[in-house]
């Protein structure tokens, strides 16, 4: 947990809190979005019933390039490109054959990729953007709170802007004034909400 | 003769001695499994003769251990089947029953999640009563649990141990009328459970559970049954050849005081009930043969003697 600067569980049944703790920092571990949170204040009112997630979110400004994950050897004529991870194969081979046309991309193995007679260089090649994380984040990010969240709690509301998230859920139809309670809960992490 | 259940593990080499020995002693073997190179033989033996097997079985490497659960079919009750409550705690649960030779089922709620949404519609209702006992598996709030526990039991017959979030004593004080067991401190958790002290917390269950189901086993005892269910699976085992095609893994399934047969209804019943189980005795005399709720299964359940004036 000392990713996170602030990690509260609030609920009126103390062990009942506890237990969400841990829930807490299990899913958000398992989906590694510790590094993403810097504060998080989560409270849970089983008699009412209302789960309310609020947090500030850390910002990620790493994209990952083609030089990232697979090295490129220029040949005469072509260019051998040596991938160590294969997570982002695929779009990277989507971008190859939308930039150069399929003709001029070969795959003999998993973890080889040949660039015939391509204009450019490979420092251009290695600089190719091939995925950016922060896109699939506020997905993620509902999600896991999806899972956090007691079962059965299918009625939500969520802001998820680039610096803050709020992430509300209950069986019953939420109260009109819950932003007054979003609000106090910023508050506790000294921050107003989005 | 008393008949305990046992497990034993061993190699697969003549461990047909094995089994020859536990029929000759008049036991029954409940459930075989081959894993490898090792099998694992689910049975009841005369108490007495434990001593016998374990000295028949020294040269093979076998091992006899008690195990309680055998000849039990337990409906692990879970609240849905969502990632909240799946693959922990629920199977883990479903699973080390399993490890102690239960036939564990794990019946989950179309409605069972949340507070005041939490319903329990007549097929499940139906499904619980047909085990032995139901272990329900519930949330961290106590404030939920004495909320949708009413709902949640309504209807059931079967002995109930109950595992939720709170200490033991907080359940015992907010479920009223109070339920056969109780497991404190085991409600919804994310991570798998093996370390020490969650293990701990499994055998607890186990324990709460052989203790409800000796409370049953004696009640049973106080009226004895017409015949005993593993005696009734040899028997329909012999009898009807056609549950040896069946795939799937327990086609018989023993309970405490009946017998799964996963046949159809319709074809099977009528044969099942014409089945002699001893001179002139038909099945049907001694056992009512009844439709299931799951899938088209058969349900046995055996008559206590005070009720056929027989016991054979």
């Amino acid at each position: 947990m000392l990713a996170i600067e602030y990690f509260e569980v609030e609920c009126p049944e103390p062990l009942g809190a506890e237990y969400y703790r841990q829930i807490t920092n299990d899913v958000l571990l398992d989906h590694n979005l510790l590094k993403v949170v810097s504060k998080l204040h989560v409270f849970i009112d089983p008699k009412v019933p209302v789960f309310i997630a609020t947090g500030i979110l850390r910002k990620i400004t790493t994209v990952v390039r083609v030089g990232d994950f697979a090295n490129v050897n220029p040949q005469e004529g072509k260019m051998t490109l040596v991938i160590s991870e294969e997570t982002y194969l695929a779009p990277m081979l989507k971008i190859f054959w939308q930039r150069f046309g399929k003709e001029k991309v070969e795959q003999p193995d998993r973890f080889t990729v040949i660039l015939y007679d391509v204009p450019a260089q490979p420092r251009e090649i290695e600089e190719i953007v091939v995925a950016d994380p922060s896109e699939s984040l506020h997905k993620d990010l509902i999600y896991a709170f999806r899972c956090i969240a007691p079962e059965g709690f299918r009625l939500r509301t969520e802001i998820f802007s680039k610096e803050k998230f709020i992430f509300v859920a209950s069986e019953n139809t939420l109260a009109e004034d819950i932003g007054g309670v979003v609000r106090e809960k910023f508050a506790l992490m000294g921050e107003v909400p989005p | 003769m008393t008949l305990v259940p046992v497990t034993y593990k061993g190699g697969i080499y003549q461990h047909d001695i094995i089994i020859d020995l536990i029929e000759d002693l008049g036991g029954y073997i409940i459930q075989k499994h081959i894993i490898a190179a090792e099998v694992v033989l689910q049975c009841f033996v005369p108490r007495e003769d434990i001593d016998l097997i374990r000295e028949v079985s020294r040269p093979l490497f076998g091992e006899v251990t008690d195990s309680p659960l055998v000849g039990t079919e337990i409906a692990i009750v879970s609240m849905s089947l969502e990632i909240h409550h799946l693959p922990h705690p629920s199977c883990d649960i479903a699973e080390y029953v399993r490890r102690l030779g239960a036939k564990s089922n794990m019946v989950s709620l179309a409605r069972g999640p949340g507070k005041r949404i939490a319903g329990l519609n007549d097929e499940e209702r139906d499904v619980i009563n047909e085990h032995d006992i139901a272990v329900y598996l519930l949330g961290n709030f106590e404030t939920c649990i004495e909320y949708k526990m009413p709902t949640l039991r309504r209807g059931i017959e079967v002995p109930i141990v109950l595992c939720g979030g709170p200490a033991i004593d907080v359940l015992r004080k907010i479920i009223d009328p109070p339920v056969d067991g109780y497991v404190g401190n085991v409600g919804r958790f994310m991570r798998r459970t093996k370390e020490a002290d969650q293990l701990d917390k499994m055998d607890e269950i186990i324990a709460e559970i052989t203790r409800v189901l000796e409370k049953k086993r004696d009640s049973i005892a106080k009226d004895p049954l017409s015949v005993s269910p593993a005696r009734l699976m040899g028997v329909i085992h012999e009898k009807v050849p056609e549950i040896l095609d069946v795939t799937s893994p327990t086609p018989l399934t023993v309970q405490m005081a009946g017998l799964r047969v996963k046949l159809p209804y319709d074809t099977f019943a009528e044969r099942l009930r014409k089945i002699e189980v001893e001179d002139g005795v038909p099945l049907g005399e001694i056992a009512e043969v009844l439709p299931s709720r799951m899938r088209d299964y058969i349900l046995v359940r055996v008559l206590p003697s005070s009720e056929t004036n027989m016991v054979v």
